[in-house]
């Protein structure tokens, strides 16, 4: 190194962070969540995805806000106690038993599927955000599955929206993620914290730019 | 001739119940093997659990098949 790169050193130090200081800061910027069942998982240890690089590191998972699973919980509360409103309906007491301990067991093996399915699509459906790239793998029903990724450095543009009350209140919503990669945009729906995934994402952008341009 | 008639519907009765039984069980062989894809496809620590949990709904979904057979 010349006296002139030692001399800039000095006066300007290398701000980029070396790969081993990008966890920390991710929990700088978001602090700790850590619990399996967290909407935003950060540097979660078990969490790992089959596309997965084996030198990657994922630094968050996102999934869709909680608050977003309340309207089917409510459903599900409301079939749960349906069978105590069948008296109310006129010559229910005529229906044999038999039918009563078909129908209730078929209608509550239902609840559960609903339920199931429910609880299956928030909790597979994830954002990923990798030291590499973003990842949004989404399982739209039980029968299909989209798998879309940008590189952290082909990010061009990043913007948020929180509409209505609900997200307003619980801080969640959309995050746009525009690229230059194949996929122009990806949308990260419902997110916790979006203004936090966008420094993130920022963050790495820096990180990861200022590192391959040394 | 009634009682030809009742025999008949109780049949019929019958061969709904089980085929209705039998969908649901495809229905959860369905769920069993998408729960096997997902947590191929994500891995996180709920994952044994749902599949233990896609089983039970499999196994009671194949019971409810005798017990139509057993009822009706």
């Amino acid at each position: 190194m010349t006296t002139r790169e030692n001399d800039l050193d000095v006066v300007a130090p290398d701000e980029v962070g070396t790969e081993e200081q990008i966890p920390q800061k991710v929990y700088d910027i978001t602090g700790h969540t850590k619990h399996p069942l967290s909407s935003l998982l950060i540097n979660p240890n078990v969490f790992t995805f089959e596309e997965k690089a084996q030198q990657e590191k994922v630094l968050v998972v996102a999934r869709s806000h909680w608050f977003t699973n309340v309207g089917w919980m409510l459903t599900a509360g409301l079939m749960f106690l349906a069978p105590n409103f069948l008296r109310l309906i006129p010559f229910s007491s005529d229906i044999s038993i038999r039918y009563k301990i078909l129908g209730g067991l078929l209608w509550f093996l239902v609840t559960f599927a609903f339920i199931f399915e429910k609880f299956l699509s928030w909790y597979f459906d994830v954002i990923v955000i990798t030291d590499k790239r973003v990842i949004d793998i989404d399982f739209d029903n039980l029968l299909s599955k989209k798998f879309a990724q940008a590189d952290i450095l082909m990010i061009q543009d990043l913007t948020f929206k929180v509409t209505g009350f609900a997200q307003t209140m619980f801080n969640f919503g959309d995050v746009f993620v525009q690229t230059a990669a194949e996929v122009p945009q990806l949308t990260l729906e419902r997110v916790p914290q979006p203004q936090k995934i966008i420094r993130v994402l920022q963050m790495l952008k820096e990180e990861l730019g200022g590192k391959n341009a040394k | 001739m009634l009682n030809n008639v009742d025999s008949y519907l109780l049949i019929i009765e019958k061969i709904i119940g089980v085929m209705a039984a039998v969908v649901y069980s495809f229905f959860a062989l369905i769920v069993v093997k998408q729960v096997q894809t997902m947590s191929k496809n994500v891995k996180d620590i709920f994952n044994p659990l749902l599949i233990v949990f896609a089983y039970a709904h499999l196994m009671a979904a194949l019971a409810l098949i005798f017990l139509v057979l057993a009822v009706l």
